[in-house]
């Protein structure tokens, strides 16, 4: 370390004497932990010492989480409308059994609960393309900002933008471009085209649930494949390129091979996103018509919420179910991360 | 066999020229090393004649051919990386295969070279483990396998050895001129260590800021440099380069620098006398008694290695020197030390570093 001159002791700069000040009170602070921590250590030695500091994370996590997962549990086993669980009857898995209570479970329509049915198909259909899609634009659009093209930095964030938007932001953009009187039909009808009623036909409905969820989310599934394509090194190109390989074997012998831990990272983190669709699509389709966009989460929420009579018990039974699926995902983005960590 | 020459070929980034016209005819196998600092644009060279890099003007020639505007893919060169670059995701063997796959090669023919080059490089017990199995060492050997395989026109190697630890590094030295004695095939290699380029090379190119300094057998090299770039660069350690006045008297010249007056024969011709460079290599300065000594000087620092002694010493008013001497020398730091320059070893420089002599008559 430098010596210091006697000037320099003297004339303390700002961010020493700001030091010195902001040190005084954390002194005091610790001198004050410190007799009770030791106390505690001599108690519970030094290995039990780190729950201790965790202890304050952990009562959150558990307030927060772990005891509404209880709580939610508890709902699905009682039935009736009352809000308090010590005033709701026992019906053991009624709520479940009513749940799968299907003639078919291919035909929603031949299940005593089909808005839960259609709920589920819905969301298994927008899960498909949604994902589907938006991994290959997510690749795609990739590959190219991957290049060494003009505009470069301004098109990573132009694509990336919309993912800092709010879901109801992204919604609204989109009802005002997709509505009967809004920006797109406008287009059409000026070049001749009749308008077309996007939210009274199913199909298009989904269609457009689909690409307006791509286009928020892809950026970020974009951003995580740059990652992965700038991680491989460029002489493994070269090296290919020394061995006469065409661009096509390239691509599926060497991109494709060395990217696929990001890529199997991306498909599980957005099939978890995807089951989990609600927001967006609610502001710009509402589930409509009728109930072709409803998905899952949408049920959970208008059974026990916005319903007339509040069905809890069943909204927490779906919930229970929709968590053991999203679990079972989470389970398996765990299992491809410590591959690729491994790998 | 094959011939690769290169002529005026220059390369410029924007407005930036990295090679400025570089001339160069490699004869059919031959094992050439371009050998120069950080930045020198060796590896621009040899990317060049790889076909990585294009050229901004000029001829690159491989057998009567200019190839210049044929892909890396069809000039049929091999290429050993100094990262290896080996595919992490394949096996050994396939690494080995994949280029012979491209080519449409047939199964067995592909087994048999890639078996022979995997016996050859010892590495056959490794054949299906991936690259992050196995060491510095045997990656490299699967990369030089990788090239062997593809019976290439010539071998180009990029700096192969700088990412091993130094007594691997010595190993794998003597591994690759044993190669090329039995390969027998044209080999360019880069590298900025000069130990390597004097031990493996049939021919050296020091390259300097994008320009051939010179061009020679390795003892030629060392024994005659052009210039004091080569003087100083080919050599460890390097040869000691002293600027000084040479002025005549008595029938003779001195070296005046500082205090010192070094009297050399008059025999050499200078015509520039305000300003010289000469040069003496560390085994080129003898320690003798105080009457026969050109110059006295102070020890700094002496390094005891056993079978050898390297002495940092510096004589009044001249730059520290480095004097190298077999077997184990009694001295000490501070100690005062009498040094002879051996004349038929010395060299002279004019003002613009370019050779006047190499060797002084007596």
């Amino acid at each position: 370390m430098a010596h210091q001159s006697p000037a320099e002791i003297d004339n303390p700069t700002f961010g020493e004497r700001f030091n010195a000040v902001a040190a005084w009170p954390m002194r005091v602070l610790f001198g004050l932990l410190e007799t009770p921590f030791r106390a505690l250590q001599r108690i519970l030695g030094i290995g039990r010492m780190p729950y201790i500091f965790l202890l304050p994370n952990l009562a959150f996590f558990g307030i927060f989480v772990i005891v509404p997962l209880i709580i939610n549990f508890a709902f699905s086993v009682t039935g009736g409308d009352e809000l308090f669980l010590n005033e709701r009857p026992y019906v053991g898995g009624e709520q479940y059994s009513y749940l799968a209570d299907c003639g078919s479970y291919l035909d929603p329509q031949s299940c005593r609960e089909d808005r839960f049915w259609r709920g589920i198909y819905n969301t298994i259909t927008f899960v498909f393309f949604q994902v589907a899609f938006m991994v290959l634009f997510s690749l795609v659009t990739a590959l190219i900002l991957n290049r060494e093209i003009r505009g470069r930095g301004f098109f990573r964030a132009a694509f990336f933008f919309p993912v800092l938007l709010s879901p109801v932001v992204v919604a609204l953009i989109w009802k005002w471009i997709l509505l009967r009187d809004g920006v797109l039909n406008a287009g059409l009808t000026s070049i001749g085209f009749e308008r077309i009623l996007f939210f009274v036909d199913p199909t298009w409905s989904m269609f457009w649930a689909i690409f307006v969820s791509i286009w928020a989310h892809m950026g970020f599934y974009t951003l995580i494949l740059l990652a992965g394509l700038q991680a491989i090194p460029p002489d493994l190109y070269e090296a290919a390129e020394m061995d006469g390989t065409k661009r096509e074997r390239v691509f599926w012998r060497i991109t494709l091979p060395l990217l696929w831990p990001n890529l199997l990272v991306v498909i599980v983190l957005a099939l978890i996103k995807a089951v989990q669709i609600f927001d967006e699509v609610f502001v710009l389709t509402g589930g409509g018509p009728g109930t072709a966009t409803q998905f899952i989460v949408q049920y959970i929420y208008t059974t026990g919420f916005a319903n007339q009579v509040q069905n809890f018990g069943l909204a927490a039974a779906a919930s229970v179910v929709l968590g053991v699926v999203l679990f079972v995902l989470t389970l398996v983005q765990l299992a491809v991360t410590r591959r690729k960590e491994d790998g | 066999m094959t011939e690769i020459i290169l002529k005026d070929v220059r390369k410029a980034y924007g407005d930036v020229e990295v090679i400025h016209g570089i001339d160069l005819s490699i004869d059919s196998g031959k094992f050439v090393v371009f050998v120069g600092p950080s930045g020198c644009g060796k590896s621009t060279l040899l990317r060049i004649i790889a076909g990585l890099e294009g050229v901004t003007s000029g001829d690159v020639v491989i057998d009567g051919d200019v190839v210049n505007a044929q892909p890396a893919s069809e000039r049929g060169l091999a290429m050993v990386f100094q990262s290896y670059a080996l595919y992490p995701h394949m096996s050994v063997y396939k690494n080995m295969a994949f280029g012979l796959e491209n080519s449409k090669m047939p199964r067995e023919e592909i087994e048999k070279r890639v078996n022979d080059a995997a016996s050859m490089l010892q590495i056959t017990p490794y054949l299906k483990r991936r690259p992050k199995a196995l060491s510095g060492g045997q990656r490299q050997r699967v990369a030089i396998g990788r090239a062997i395989v593809r019976d290439p026109k010539a071998f180009l190697f990029d700096e192969p050895l700088s990412n091993l630890d130094a007594e691997l590094r010595v190993a794998m030295r003597k591994e690759l001129a044993g190669l090329h004695a039995k390969l027998g095939g044209t080999m360019i290699y880069v590298t900025h260590d000069q130990v390597e380029a004097m031990t493996l090379a049939n021919t050296i190119v020091v390259l300097n800021a994008g320009r051939i300094e010179q061009v020679g057998a390795p003892l030629d090299l060392y024994n005659r440099p052009q210039n004091t770039f080569v003087a100083g660069f080919i050599g460890s350690p390097r040869m000691n380069l002293v600027d000084a006045a040479a002025e005549a008297s008595d029938g003779r010249i001195e070296l005046v620098t500082g205090p010192q007056r070094i009297a050399i024969s008059s025999s050499i011709r200078i015509t520039r006398s305000d300003k010289i460079t000469f040069g003496a290599r560390p085994e080129h300065i003898e320690i003798v008694d105080e009457k026969d000594a050109d110059i006295a000087a102070t020890v700094d620092l002496s390094e005891q290695l056993g079978g050898e002694t390297y002495l940092y010493c510096t004589p009044e008013g001249m730059p520290q020197l480095t004097v190298h001497q077999l077997g184990q020398l009694p001295v000490h730091r501070g100690q005062e030390i009498h040094l002879r320059f051996d004349r038929a070893a010395m060299h002279l420089f004019d003002g613009d570093g370019r050779v006047i002599a190499n060797g002084i008559p007596q």
